[in-house]
């Protein structure tokens, strides 16, 4: 799972409506995995993104290359997008778990594929 | 040879979920290499609504099965995810693992409840899903989290098996009987992964062949489940392939 699938998911636990976002990353384990550079992809995702998470969620593997805030001439500053690509795109998360930061319930990734699936009564 | 006909059924009224769990999720478990080997070329009404996205576009493709989808359009970012647990891990048979080993991004969630961030996607796609859903509630339901999940003004593609299936034959088919099982045929040379097969009839096991359950929908059934959601506004629809789909955006 890389970090951009991360920045788009929140816990759906019945009733866990706020505060639910963005889970939590504990105990991971992380691999770089080279993703080829696209600058159009990028700018067109910018916007998408919850930035304040996804700075805070890089920060919890390790990564603190991200700006607190998105440059104001991100869409031309070729060494953010790359910062940018280095931590959405090539950042996997392959082990660990994802707690929700309201209700605390665990979601386990293993082998890079994160398990969402909740129990009957969770739903 | 001639092709699998299907079986009319009656559904549960009651432990819906358990129903589904024995006559979709076991069996796709089973046959899910298989399976993923038959299932690589796109429809082309799917191919041309991905190629129609504007590039840096972000979808969920829910029930990706294995992920054949996912990269038709190198320029779109799409998430899958589908319903199979992971009973061991990185064995090919689970088909969230044949989307992983893909190099694409899959996740194990059901249908009915995603765990995505309201209004987030630029569009999402439902391929062969809704129709493995037993009743009208549940198949309401999985269409609403589709229109949850996508913005406002962003559309949603739903594929469905259709009542008017040109590889039934007339003689075997019943048209008023919309469920049904359908037969799977594992070939020789595929086998059923362990865990699962222990789990289904064991005559059924020995003959290789799984029956998976689906309800066929009738022309204009998908249309007016989507409009019933009153969350969207159909914008194109039709019949394709022995399926029925719906192209609808968001309001």
């Amino acid at each position: 799972m890389r970090l951009i699938t991360h920045n788009m998911l929140q816990c759906h636990v019945k009733n866990c409506n706020d505060n639910n976002f963005p889970l939590r990353l504990e105990e991971v384990e992380v691999e770089l995995v080279e993703a080829d550079f696209q600058a159009d992809f990028l700018r067109n995702i910018l916007g998408k993104l919850e930035w304040e998470a996804l700075v805070n969620t890089a920060v919890q593997v390790g990564n603190t290359s991200l700006p607190a805030t998105i440059p104001d001439n991100a869409a031309d500053n070729e060494e953010f997008l790359k910062v940018l690509h280095n931590a959405l795109l090539e950042t996997h998360i392959q082990s660990g778990n994802m707690v929700c930061p309201n209700c605390q319930h665990v979601y386990p990734v293993k082998d890079g594929i994160p398990n969402m699936l909740l129990a009957e009564h969770e739903i | 040879m001639s092709k699998p006909q299907p079986v009319a059924v009656s559904t549960p009224n009651e432990n819906e979920k358990a129903y589904e769990e024995e006559h979709v999720h076991k069996v796709y478990q089973t046959i899910a290499s298989h399976f993923s080997d038959t299932r690589y070329k796109p429809w082309p009404v799917v191919e041309n609504f991905l190629n129609s996205l504007t590039p840096g576009s972000i979808g969920a493709d829910v029930g990706c099965g294995n992920g054949k989808y996912i990269g038709v359009n190198p320029k779109l970012c799409i998430l899958g995810s589908d319903r199979y647990r992971i009973l061991v891990p990185k064995q090919s048979s689970n088909l969230i693992s044949i989307v992983q080993e893909r190099g694409f991004e899959g996740m194990v969630c059901d249908a009915l409840s995603t765990p995505y961030r309201d209004s987030t996607f630029d569009f999402a796609i439902s391929i062969a899903v809704i129709h493995h859903f037993s009743t009208p509630e549940r198949r309401l339901v999985a269409i609403k989290e589709l229109l949850r999940i996508v913005k406002p003004g962003c559309p949603i593609l739903i594929f469905v098996w259709a009542l008017e299936q040109s590889k039934f034959s007339k003689r075997n088919f019943d048209r008023t009987q919309q469920d049904v099982f359908v037969p799977w045929t594992l070939s020789a040379s595929a086998k059923p992964s362990a865990e699962a097969k222990d789990d289904l009839d064991s005559e059924d096991a020995s003959k290789q062949i799984y029956q998976r359950y689906y309800h066929l929908f009738a022309k204009g059934e998908l249309d007016e489940l989507i409009v019933n959601t009153g969350l969207a506004d159909i914008t194109s629809s039709g019949y394709d392939r022995d399926n029925h789909y719906v192209i609808a955006i968001k309001k």
